[in-house]
């Protein structure tokens, strides 16, 4: 009876540590997640957003980013590398733009095919309506590249993928 | 056994062994059916109409390919980076063929092609082009929009990943 007592206060010591180290220490790949995670809350816009918000984001948004971005999309102005201030500046234009914006990844495939480098393979979904009231729905594959600098994954390059070709 | 005693056994079962083999059993099901088999999906955009739609809900069935290729006026469901996200488009040329719109109509090969299903004008003008080794060529019911705010072309035959249910 005793040694039985003694096996359950032994596993319930188990179980609560390993959630504080799953917690306290997550994995490199819940850290990529997270990257998406907050770029996801920092790009989307509630209507009721104020300035001072607005400006916050916009600058959360920028540290995300490595010192220099490759973007390719399959919109011409948003190829080429873009510095961290360039992203900033791009997103809180695009933000002014619109009313409500919504950011949503889906099916991300985390790999690390270097060490200090992520690879991830995502759905990216944006929705919103324009200040003009115009409703927007783009839906992308993107391939995602992030390098751990200082601790931190920062993007370093973002590829749309052709799903469909005209 | 009273009717009453029935009823209450029905939705207060006692927590039983066997009972908890079979809620687990029937959870594991579900999951693998509705989550890799038959995903259930909601109809999101107009450019399958008049077919498809927007805001209904549908299935999309896994294993219609499973022992056949997509055939010519198949409604496919196209996928991004997994399964959350697809496309709905019907498959309107094959590997190999060279596809073209003249006026609105669909041509394949230099032949027309009848399209009971586009019930909306349309008026797109596309080149020939060749569907290339591995890939089909898919558009949306609804062309009854500019050609370059349509959703459409080639995929590879591997992002196929079922169809509709109904």
């Amino acid at each position: 009876m005793v040694k039985k007592r003694y096996f359950l206060i032994g596993l319930l010591i188990v179980i609560i540590g390993s959630v504080i180290a799953i917690t306290v220490f997550p994995s490199e790949e819940k850290r990529v997640r997270k990257q998406f995670n907050l770029l996801s809350e920092w790009v989307s816009k509630s209507p009721e957003e104020n300035a001072f918000v607005m400006l916050q984001k916009m600058r959360d948004i920028g540290s995300l980013f490595d010192e220099h971005c490759e973007l390719k999309t399959d919109y011409p102005s948003l190829s080429g590398s873009y510095t961290r201030e360039e992203i900033s500046t791009y997103a809180g234009s695009t933000r002014s733009h619109v009313s409500r914006l919504d950011l949503k990844f889906y099916d991300l495939q985390i790999v690390f095919p270097e060490k200090e480098v992520a690879k991830v393979t995502l759905t990216a979904r944006l929705t919103g309506r324009s200040t003009a009231g115009e409703q927007m729905d783009e839906v992308r594959e993107l391939e995602c590249r992030l390098k751990k600098i200082e601790k931190k994954w920062l993007f370093s390059a973002i590829e749309a993928v052709e799903v469909l070709r005209k | 056994m009273t009717v009453n005693h029935k009823i209450r056994q029905f939705f207060f079962p006692s927590i039983t062994l066997k009972f908890l083999i079979r809620v687990s059993l029937v959870a594991l099901f579900a999951y693998l059916f509705f989550g890799h088999l038959c995903i259930p999906f909601s109809i999101q955009g107009i450019s399958m109409e008049p077919t498809y739609h927007n805001g209904r809900v549908n299935f999309c069935w896994r294993l219609r390919y499973l022992f056949s290729e997509p055939k010519r006026h198949d409604v496919v469901a196209v996928r991004f980076a997994g399964s959350k996200v697809m496309l709905l488009k019907r498959v309107v040329a094959l590997e190999g063929e060279r596809i073209e719109f003249r006026d609105g109509k669909l041509f394949v090969d230099g032949r027309e092609i009848e399209e009971p299903y586009v019930r909306y004008p349309c008026t797109w003008n596309l080149p020939p082009r060749q569907v290339e080794k591995d890939a089909i060529y898919v558009v949306g019911d609804n062309r009854n929009m500019p050609i370059e705010n349509h959703h459409f072309g080639q995929t590879s035959r591997s992002r196929i990943i079922g169809g509709p249910l109904w």
